[in-house]
C-alpha cells in the first residue's frame, strides 16, 4: 500500500497539468486567505479609531449640558460587533447586516436598522474569501483533476498495462484519486493554516474548518471516483459532475431561498418603523397620563414619580420613546423570528448542497453568519436597555445635575467569548 | 460563404441528433424561464409593496392634524426606491440595498432594509435570476455544447476530408461558431421577449438583449476557437472549463475584493465624526439667540428697519431654522458625496476587470441599461435628499411666516400661544409627490457605452484570433 502511495504521489509529482491546478489553488486560496486578513484588519482598525472618536464625541455632547435628559439627548454611544479570529476566513453577512451602530436613548426601533454598510456595488459580486475557495472553487479544482482519471490512461494506452500490474483490482484508480484529494486539500488548507497563526484563531476552530475542507473536498473526489468508475468518456464525466456542481451550487440554494421566503412570512421592515414613528410623534399631542400609564405598566416601579406637571418633562419625553418602542415590539421581533426561522429552514435546505453546507458551517465557526448578526443586535438591544435602566433613576427622582455622574454611563460590551484577532 | 453556412447547418443537425445538446439546451431554457418566472414575481411584489407604502407615508404625512411646523420637520417623511421594470431580468444592487430612508431635519439617515437580509441565504454565489443564468450558466451550456465541434472532426478525421474539398480551416471555425450562435439565441430569445415587454423603453430594451447577444457571440466564438486549437475534444473542454471559472467564478470576486483594499472607502459613522467637527461652526438652529445667526439677526433687523426681533413682521426662529437647515445641508452633502465618490472609485476599479473578463462587461451593461447600478443607487440617495431638503425648508418658511415670534415663544408656557402656533394641515402640501425612477434612457445608454465598447473589443479580439488560425498539422 505504501509502496502504491508513493508511485502515485511520484507519478503526480511528473504531470505537469495536475501540479498546475494545485499550484492554482494554492495561490488562489493564499490570495483568499490575504484579502479576508487585510479586510478584517480594516474592520478592527476602523474599530478602534471609532471607539477613540466616540469617546472623544461623548466628552464634547455632555460638555455645556445642564440637566440629564438633555445628556441623554445629545450623547451617542458606539456599538460594534468585532470581527472573530477566524472571520477572515469567512466574511460572511457582514457587508449585509450592520455591525455597527452609534446608539442614543430616543427609540431604539428608528435606530437600529440603519446600516453603515459596505459599498452594495462589491458586495453585490461578493468578496473573495476563503470560504469561497473552499466551498465553491474546490470542487471546480477536483473535477478538473479527476475527471479524466481512467479516460487519460486509456488514451495514452496505459490503462490495461496498469490494471494488470496492481493485480486486475480497482485499487490504482483509489490510490490515485486519494493521493490528488489530499494533494488538493493541502494546497487548499495551507494558506488558511498560516491565516489563522496570524490571528491566533482558536486551535480547536482551525481544526474544524481543515476538517470541513476536507470532508467537503472527500466528498467530491469521492462523486467524481463513482462517476468515473462508469467509464464513460472524459468529456461526459466531466459535464456530468459539473452539471452536479451547478446544481448545488447555483440552482438548489436560489430555489430553496425562494421556497422558504414563501414558506415563512415576515412582516415588512417598513411597516415597523412607519408605524413606530407614529407612535412617537402622536405622544406630543395624546394626554400625557396616557402614554405615562403605558410605560408604568412595563416599569411599574415609577409610579410614584410619574405624575408629568409641566408642559415638557425629559421623563415623559423619554416614557413616549419607550411606548413606541413598545408598540411595535411584536412587530420587530416578528422581524426578527422570521429571520431566524429562515435562516434554520435553510440550515435543512443546504443538506441538499454540499457547498452551501460549507459555507454555513465556515460562517457559523467564523461567527459572521445570520445568528452572529442577530446576536449582535441582541447586545445592541441589551445596551440600550442599560442606558435605559442607567437613566430613568435620574429623570425620575431627578437629583441635582453633575455631569460627574455621567462618568458612569453603561459600556457596551463586546459579547462573550469571541476570540479576537 | 456557402461554405460556412453549410458548415453551420450541419453542426445544427448533428447536435439534433445528440442528446447531450439537446439536453444541455433544455436545461439551459428551462432555467432561464424558471428564474424569469421567480424574479419577476419577487420584483413585482417588491415593486408593489413599496409603491405602496410611499403612497401610505405621503399620505399619513398629509393626514397629520395641525401642529407646530417644526414638530412636522421631525415627524419626517419616508422615501422608498421603487424598482424599475427590467429588475424583473436583472435586480443589480437592489437586494444588497437598504430600499427605504427615514428623512427628518438636520439628519441624513442610511438606507434599510435592504432584501438580502431577509432571504434565507443559501444562494450566497449567485441568486438564480435571468441575468445570472444569462451571464453565469449560459456560457457553461455553450462550452458544453461546443467544445468538441471542430476537436471532434479533427479526432474523427474527417477535417482532412472537408480540407480536401477546399473548405478553409477559418470557414470551419466561422460556420461552427455560427451554429452555436443560434443555440445561443434560443438561451437569449426568452430574455429578450421579457426585456421588450417589461415595460421599459425599446431603445433600452433592445439594446439590453443585444448586449446579452454579444457576451454570448464572445463566448461561442471562444469555444468553437479552442477547439480548434487542441488536438482531443476533453483537452478542450478542459480548457474551456477553466477559462470559464477564471473569468465567470473567479475574476468578479477577485475583482471586488481588490477594489476594497485598493481604495479606502471609510463607513458613514466614521465620516460622521469629522462632519460633526465641522457642523458645530454651524450653530444651533434651534435657537434663534445662537451667536452663529449674529449677522442673519442684524441684517433682518436692518431690512425691516426695526430695532428688535419682536417687531419683525416675520418669525426670526423660522428664519434661523431655515438658514441652519441650508448650512448643515451644505456640510452634510459635502460629506455624503465624498462617501458617493469613494464607493464611486471602488465601483471603478472593479469594473477595469472587466478587460480580463467580458462577464463585468456584461454585468456593467446590464446593470447600467436596467438602471439597478450603483450609479442608480446614488441618485436615489440623491433624490431622498433633495426632497428631504425642500419638505424641511417648505415647512421652515411656513414657520417663519405663518405663526409669530411671540407666539413660538410663549408656546411653552402659555397654552393659548401654544395652540396659535398649530399652524392647520394645508400646510403639510409642501410635501412633494415622490416615486423614484432611474436616469433618463438617453444618459443610460451613454454610460452603457465604455461596458459596450469592452464587450466589442473582446469580440474583435476572438475574431481576430480566428481569423489567424492555420491549417494545423494532425
Amino acid at each position: 500500500m505504501m509502496n502504491a502511495l508513493k508511485r502515485e504521489f511520484r507519478f503526480l509529482l511528473r504531470q505537469r497539468a495536475v501540479i498546475g491546478i494545485l499550484l492554482g489553488a494554492f495561490a488562489l486560496s493564499s490570495i483568499a486567505v490575504w484579502a479576508g486578513v487585510s479586510e478584517v484588519s480594516k474592520q478592527n482598525a476602523e474599530i478602534t479609531a471609532l471607539l477613540e472618536a466616540d469617546a472623544a464625541e461623548r466628552v464634547a455632547a455632555i460638555e455645556g449640558q445642564s440637566n440629564y435628559g438633555g445628556a441623554a439627548y445629545y450623547t451617542f454611544h458606539l456599538t460594534y460587533d468585532r470581527p472573530s479570529s477566524l472571520a477572515f476566513a469567512a466574511l460572511g453577512v457582514r457587508d449585509i447586516f450592520p455591525w455597527k451602530h452609534r446608539i442614543r436613548m430616543l427609540a431604539l426601533e428608528g435606530q437600529i436598522y440603519e446600516t453603515d454598510g459596505g459599498n452594495p456595488a462589491l458586495s453585490n459580486s461578493g468578496r473573495f474569501d476563503y470560504v469561497f475557495v473552499a466551498a465553491l472553487i474546490a470542487p471546480l479544482l477536483v473535477i478538473l483533476l479527476l475527471h479524466d482519471l481512467c479516460a487519460s490512461e486509456r488514451a495514452a494506452g496505459r490503462y490495461d498495462l496498469l490494471v494488470a500490474t496492481e493485480g486486475g483490482n480497482e485499487a490504482v484508480w483509489v490510490t490515485r484519486t486519494c493521493v490528488r484529494a489530499l494533494a488538493l486539500t493541502v494546497a487548499v488548507t495551507t494558506p488558511f493554516l498560516l491565516g489563522a497563526l496570524v490571528t491566533q484563531a482558536p486551535a480547536s476552530a482551525i481544526a474544524a474548518v481543515f476538517g470541513v475542507t476536507a470532508l467537503h473536498i472527500a466528498f467530491w473526489a469521492l462523486l467524481a471516483y463513482l462517476v468515473t468508475s462508469f467509464k464513460f468518456s472524459a468529456p461526459t464525466t466531466a459535464t456530468l459532475l459539473a452539471g452536479f456542481w451547478v446544481a448545488t451550487s447555483f440552482v438548489a440554494p436560489s430555489l430553496s431561498d425562494s421556497a422558504i421566503e414563501q414558506a415563512v412570512p415576515s412582516p415588512e421592515g417598513g411597516d415597523i418603523v412607519l408605524q413606530q414613528r407614529e407612535a412617537v410623534n402622536d405622544a406630543w399631542d395624546v394626554p400625557k397620563d396616557v402614554t405615562m400609564r403605558a410605560f408604568l405598566e412595563q416599569y411599574p416601579q415609577w409610579t410614584e414619580k410619574a405624575a408629568i406637571e409641566k408642559p415638557f418633562e425629559w421623563k415623559w419625553y423619554y416614557a413616549f420613546q419607550q411606548v413606541g418602542d413598545m408598540s411595535v415590539a411584536e412587530m420587530a421581533k416578528a422581524y426578527r423570528t422570521a429571520i431566524e426561522k429562515r435562516y434554520a429552514l435553510a440550515g435543512v435546505a443546504a443538506l441538499a448542497s454540499p457547498p452551501a453546507l460549507v459555507t454555513r458551517a465556515l460562517t457559523r465557526l467564523a461567527d459572521t453568519d445570520v445568528t452572529a448578526a442577530l446576536n449582535y443586535e441582541k447586545r445592541v438591544r441589551a445596551f440600550h436597555e442599560d442606558l435605559r435602566m442607567f437613566h430613568y433613576p435620574l429623570l425620575f427622582e431627578d437629583p441635582p445635575y453633575s455631569a460627574g455622574i455621567l462618568e458612569n454611563l453603561p459600556a457596551y460590551s463586546e459579547g462573550p467569548s469571541k476570540a479576537q484577532s | 460563404m456557402k461554405h460556412i453556412l453549410t458548415i453551420a447547418n450541419d453542426e445544427i443537425r448533428y447536435w439534433r441528433r445528440s442528446k447531450l445538446a439537446v439536453g444541455v439546451l433544455a436545461v439551459g431554457v428551462m432555467l432561464t424561464l424558471a428564474s424569469l418566472l421567480l424574479t419577476n414575481a419577487r420584483m413585482a411584489e417588491a415593486a408593489h409593496k413599496r409603491a405602496e407604502l410611499q403612497t401610505e407615508a405621503h399620505d399619513t404625512f398629509l393626514a397629520q392634524p395641525a401642529r407646530h411646523p417644526h414638530r412636522m420637520v421631525h415627524y419626517g417623511h419616508y422615501v422608498f426606491r421603487t424598482p424599475p421594470p427590467l429588475s424583473a431580468i436583472d435586480p443589480g444592487v437592489d437586494a444588497v440595498t437598504g430600499t427605504s430612508i427615514f428623512l427628518e431635519g438636520h439628519r441624513q439617515n442610511t438606507a434599510m432594509f435592504a432584501e438580502r437580509r431577509q432571504s434565507a441565504g443559501l444562494a450566497v454565489f449567485g441568486d438564480l435570476t435571468p441575468a445570472f443564468c444569462l451571464q453565469v450558466l449560459a456560457p457553461l451550456l455553450l462550452i458544453l455544447v461546443g467544445f468538441a465541434s471542430v476537436a471532434r472532426e479533427r479526432e474523427a478525421r474527417t477535417l482532412d476530408l472537408l480540407t480536401a474539398q477546399g473548405v478553409s480551416l477559418q470557414s470551419m471555425v466561422f460556420g461552427k461558431a455560427i451554429a452555436l450562435m443560434a443555440v445561443g439565441a434560443v438561451m437569449i430569445a426568452p430574455l429578450a421577449i421579457a426585456a421588450l415587454l417589461s415595460g421599459e423603453s425599446f431603445a433600452i430594451a433592445s439594446l439590453f438583449s443585444a448586449g446579452y447577444g454579444l457576451y454570448l457571440i464572445a463566448w461561442c466564438s471562444l469555444t468553437v476557437f479552442v477547439s480548434a486549437q487542441v488536438k482531443q475534444p476533453n483537452m478542450s473542454l478542459a480548457l474551456l472549463f477553466g477559462v470559464w471559472a477564471l473569468v465567470v467564478v473567479l475574476t468578479p470576486r477577485i475583482a471586488s475584493s481588490t477594489a476594497a483594499t485598493v481604495v479606502d472607502a471609510p463607513g458613514k459613522i466614521a465620516t460622521d465624526f469629522a462632519m460633526f467637527t465641522a457642523l458645530r461652526e454651524v450653530g444651533d438652529g434651534h435657537n434663534a439667540a445662537d451667536p452663529a445667526f449674529q449677522k442673519l439677526r442684524a441684517n433682518l433687523l436692518a431690512q425691516y428697519n426695526v430695532d428688535s426681533v419682536e417687531e419683525l413682521p416675520i418669525n426670526i426662529r423660522g428664519v434661523v431654522a431655515g438658514e441652519a437647515e441650508a448650512q448643515l445641508t451644505d456640510v452634510m452633502n459635502d460629506f455624503a458625496d465624498r462617501r458617493m465618490q469613494n464607493e464611486a472609485a471602488q465601483a471603478n476599479v472593479a469594473r477595469q476587470f472587466a478587460w480580463i473578463s467580458p462577464l463585468l462587461a456584461i454585468r456593467n451593461l446590464s446593470a447600467t441599461l436596467a438602471g439597478v447600478d450603483l450609479e442608480t443607487h446614488h441618485r436615489f440617495l440623491r433624490e431622498a435628499e433633495r426632497v428631504r431638503f425642500d419638505f424641511v425648508q417648505g415647512l421652515n418658511k411656513v414657520h417663519a411666516e405663518v405663526l409669530t415670534y411671540k407666539d413660538d415663544m410663549r408656546r411653552s408656557s402659555d397654552p393659548a400661544a401654544e395652540k396659535r402656533t398649530r399652524v392647520s394641515a394645508e400646510n403639510w402640501k409642501v410635501l412633494e409627490d415622490f416615486r423614484f425612477e432611474p436616469a433618463s434612457a438617453v444618459e443610460r445608454i451613454k454610460r452603457a457605452f465604455s461596458p459596450l465598447s469592452i464587450l466589442l473589443l473582446w469580440i474583435g479580439a476572438i475574431i481576430a484570433l480566428i481569423t489567424t488560425v492555420k491549417r494545423r498539422e494532425i
